[in-house]
């Protein structure tokens, strides 16, 4: 493959910033959950790139790679559960109103 | 080969950014798995297949469907469709900033040295192997991961449950 | 006059198909490797699935003490091509409020998956589509994507029934694939491969190509079972049809389909539980094996013949299952899963490493029979929580 790691590089940055702007503009709270998990997976992908361009000679980035799929899998889950639970209090995920500590 | 790899770049952005624009909210997650699947093919043509494949059925498999739940469970059981909320309108001034950006990082990234390498080899999956070290050089962050998957599994139970128990 | 005319030309076009024939350009061979097995999987096991909604109708027929479809062709034969030309001519009704896209793409994505889970079922000595060194892997990432289909389906009709429905199907269907992963990965464990094609070929040898199989070791046969009980319920056949009891929750998730979504519908769910059938024959009932199957080109017309063969018991095996049991209660189904196939399958794991390690047979026989056992009835005791009166029966008089 003739594709120079650069252009790896450029297409995980542009996802990272697609689900930064996700994660900041929106007030939807799954919305910013969904933005969470672009995150995560533009910043596996460029584990796995730089696995494939020079180290592929060592496990270490698949094992990373694979903690860190387990992980960001776990951490939506209670990320989920918490706001199903916000939703019953507050009748709504709008994060703009989700203001106060008490309750 | 090549073509590939911008056919798949185009799907996962596309995917990407209407994940974050959309207004209806099962949209947004249905495009979310798009962009799953755009990163699963690219795992495949990086030759990780384990991955490509662990990618599918956990991100496919589990987080969007428990994404889908989290929708269905706090909204009205018919659904609702919100008001559209990106930016206040101003979307152009982020569109402009992204532009610069991008245009700023690719003048950095190009004349970069690592940057422009090409595979240096051939690499290879071996399933065998990542077993192997799943329980010998890597067997700590193996078992901490079982203890904090446990801890997710009951925390998020618990969170959820909540409302239950007091009721009664 | 004529045909001697004709004749003359035959060697000026004859001489470069021969040169054609005999030694092919490149993308010929690319675009033949290709076509090849597509063509095979999708003429061979939609035809299966027709033939299956036949033999399902009549077997159900028997079993109730009448006679299926029979007016069709003779013994009905004709039948599936007039329930196809039915639905396809069938008005296409959607619901005004429906959510138009994700009322479309929901048959669509019932489909995919069910197509996709055919390409690593070898039904043959190295007739395989795709040789995947994840083969079971990603048979099992696959079809956990068919899940998304019930939901879209259920949530896109606007339709309390249609939703409530849906979220049933998806908690069953989740619910069930773990004890049936976590069947498969004895089996992988033993193989040492996630390939189907070494699961099929590590249990060729023995008496007749027959005493290799994993079914007949202790833990093969739990494996078996509890596989093919987490089958049935991830295509969501009884007895755990809760989805799409039509005495229950009217149709479930596909309450407001018609016409040809509702066929693709079928289409998925039957093509899902013929594709399991096919991993099950693959990884435990010795896949292609059989006596007579060998490399060589009658020993693969043989190895194809024993995998149909097997499938089509498998298949067999699900109808009758289908006919005479009665449906699990959507309470008693969660609680079966992970109350007791659960355990059965982690018990199983460590069956599978007594039996690894143990080398000397009979011992080990002995041994992961007596675990197996012990376990089952420790299992079975403890979640047995309704106590039934011993039964009595009223006879017409």
């Amino acid at each position: 493959m003739s594709i120079p790691l650069g252009y790896y590089l450029m297409l995980s940055a542009f996802l990272f910033a697609i689900g930064l702007c996700g994660a900041l503009s929106r007030k939807n709270a799954i919305i910013v959950l969904i933005g969470i998990e672009i995150m995560f997976n533009a910043g596996i992908l460029n584990f796995v790139v730089f696995w494939h361009y020079k180290y592929f000679a060592v496990l270490t980035a698949q094992m990373f790679a694979i903690f860190a799929i387990s992980i960001a899998a776990a951490e939506s889950a209670v990320g989920l559960a918490l706001v199903i639970a916000v939703y019953r209090y507050y009748r709504s995920v709008d994060v703009d109103q989700m203001t106060s500590l008490k309750g | 080969m090549d073509t590939i790899f911008w056919i798949l770049s185009i799907i996962t952005i596309i995917g990407a950014v209407m994940a974050i624009t959309l207004r209806n909210l099962i949209h947004c997650v249905l495009s979310l798995i798009l962009f799953f699947l755009g990163i699963a093919g690219h795992y495949f043509l990086l030759r990780a297949d384990f991955l490509g494949a662990v990618q599918v059925l956990i991100y496919i498999g589990a987080v969007a469907v428990l994404m889908l739940f989290a929708i269905m469970l706090t909204r009205h059981v018919t659904g609702d469709e919100g008001p559209r909320e990106v930016l206040g309108g101003k979307w152009w001034a982020g569109m402009g900033t992204a532009v610069i950006i991008a245009g700023l990082l690719w003048a950095i990234i190009r004349k970069d040295q690592i940057a422009q390498a090409l595979p240096a080899g051939v690499a290879k999956t071996s399933v065998a192997e990542i077993g192997k070290a799943l329980v010998g050089d890597w067997v700590v962050p193996f078992e901490a991961m079982a203890v904090l998957l446990t801890a997710a599994l009951i925390g998020a139970v618990v969170i959820a449950l909540e409302e239950v128990i007091r009721k009664r | 006059m004529f045909l001697s005319y004709l004749l003359g030309w035959l060697p000026r076009i004859g001489k470069p198909i021969a040169a054609f024939l005999s030694n092919p350009p490149e993308w010929v061979l690319v675009a033949l490797a290709i076509a090849i097995p597509i063509g095979f999987v999708m003429a061979v096991f939609p035809g299966i699935f027709a033939y299956t909604t036949l033999v399902e109708r009549k077997a159900l027929g028997r079993i109730q003490n009448r006679i299926g479809p029979n007016r069709v062709g003779r013994w009905g034969i004709l039948q599936p091509i007039a329930d196809g030309v039915k639905l396809l001519t069938k008005e296409d009704i959607v619901p005004r409020r429906a959510d138009k896209f994700v009322h479309f793409l929901a048959p669509v994505i019932a489909v995919i998956p069910s197509v996709l889970l055919f390409s690593v079922v070898p039904v043959g000595m190295g007739l395989v589509p795709v040789d995947l060194n994840i083969g079971i892997l990603f048979a099992f990432a696959v079809s956990t994507a068919s899940v998304l289909a019930l939901f879209m389906g259920g949530w896109a009709s606007r339709n309390k029934f249609s939703l409530l429905g849906a979220m049933r199907a998806v908690a069953q269907v989740v619910s069930y694939e773990v004890p049936m992963v976590l069947a498969a990965v004895a089996v992988v464990m033993v193989v040492g491969s996630l390939s189907t094609v070494r699961i099929a070929q590590a249990q060729s040898g023995g008496i007749l190509n027959i005493t290799n199989w994993f079914v007949f070791r202790p833990w093969g046969l739990v494996g078996f079972v509890l596989f093919t009980i987490g089958a049935m319920a991830e295509s969501a056949r009884t007895p755990f049809d809760i989805p799409e009891a039509e005495s229950e929750i009217i149709a479930g998730y596909h309450t407001e389909y018609s016409g040809f979504k509702f066929a693709l519908f079928q289409l998925g769910e039957y093509l899902a539980s013929i594709a399991m059938a096919g991993i099950t024959v693959t990884m435990f009932l010795g896949g292609y094996n059989g006596p007579g199957s060998g490399p060589g080109f009658l020993g693969g017309l043989i190895s194809m013949f024993w995998f149909f063969a097997k499938l089509a018991f498998m298949i067999v095996i699900t109808i009758w299952i289908r006919g005479t049991w009665p449906r699990v209660r959507v309470d008693q189904l969660m609680g079966f899963a992970w109350k007791v196939l659960l355990p059965m399958s982690i018990v199983n794991i460590v069956a599978v490493g007594f039996w690894h390690y143990l080398t000397i047979r009979p011992i080990a026989w002995l041994l992961t029979t007596s675990w197996l056992v012990a376990w089952f009835i420790v299992l079975s005791k403890l979640a047995a929580t309704e106590k039934f009166a011993p039964r009595t029966y009223r006879y017409a008089s």
